[in-house]
């Protein structure tokens, strides 16, 4: 009896570590599966201070006008109608006299967001430093200005 | 002359570090993942220019129904009336003045409601605003 037990291997302990990488490739899928990817960048911009609230005159600033037509939009600055490209090279002379000129985006309310996106990138990268978007109720408070 | 045969190396795939280089790719999911509080479908407007948004900012949605969706940046987003925008925004505010409001509207939606949202930030005295833009192909 002795002897059998002898002969009896004793087994080397370890860890079983063979099924680790499914686990481990288990939550990879899990991950790639619920990770959606968000969108983080976009156009950046600050609306006034309260108290500093500047009115701005007509004669000061560049008024575009964007109104829906069909599926697109049409631009209209300072009462001259122009493509979305134009914008920046009849600003550009503005600029130099003024680099601070406010420009006032006055979008349609049925006009789609998109065109205002439009204007708004065009002017971002014309560098104009003071891009104003009144809202409606501010625009009637200003009264007949616009 | 008795010549042993050479013994054959067994053939194996080691797999001995695929656990290893498998938690490296989780670590690198976990890393680069960003939590997302807002999972309202939109297609967003293309712009040229775009700059990063800080990270925890609030959301709000807007579909192309004009519905709204908010979140302060922290829970998940719910649909919220446009007038209650004010308080949860006033409220926002209130805890950190310098707080980013991200407007992630549809490319298509009617500008009214964006303009009903922004009197909103407008009126809790909102300063940092950004709107989620896809990337225009230059």
């Amino acid at each position: 009896m002795s002897a059998w037990t002898d002969k009896k291997k004793k087994e080397n302990p370890e860890i079983p570590t063979s099924s680790m990488a499914d686990i481990a490739f288990l939550l990879i899928v899990f991950f790639m599966v619920t990770s959606v990817f968000s969108v983080t960048r976009g156009l950046e911009f600050q609306l006034p201070r309260q108290e500093t609230t500047q009115d701005q005159t007509p004669e000061e600033a560049v008024h575009i006008l964007i109104a829906p037509s069909g599926t697109l939009c049409t631009f209209t600055v300072d009462q001259q109608m122009m493509a979305l490209e134009d914008i920046n090279i009849y600003l550009q002379p503005k600029l130099q006299r003024n680099p601070n000129k406010f420009v006032i985006i006055d979008p349609e309310p049925d006009a789609p967001y998109r065109c205002m996106v439009d204007v708004f990138d065009e002017l971002k990268q014309g560098d104009v430093k003071n891009i104003s978007i009144p809202t409606m109720a501010e625009k009637s408070a200003w009264g007949d200005i616009m | 002359m008795n010549i042993k045969a050479p013994k054959r190396a067994e053939s194996y795939i080691p797999t001995a570090s695929m656990a290893d280089i498998a938690f490296l790719l989780i670590v690198f999911f976990m890393v680069t993942m960003t939590i997302t509080v807002d999972r309202t479908e939109v297609q967003l407007p293309t712009s040229l220019r775009r700059t990063e948004v800080p990270k925890g900012a609030a959301v709000i949605a807007i579909a192309v129904d004009g519905m709204i969706h908010f979140s302060n940046g922290e829970e998940d987003s719910r649909v919220i009336n446009v007038q209650d925008i004010l308080p949860s925004a006033a409220f926002i505010m209130s805890k950190d003045s310098l707080k980013y409001f991200l407007i992630k509207a549809d490319g298509n939606v009617e500008y009214r409601y964006i303009d009903q949202v922004m009197e909103q930030l407008r009126q809790a005295s909102v300063r940092n605003i950004a709107m989620l833009t896809m990337q225009e192909a230059g």
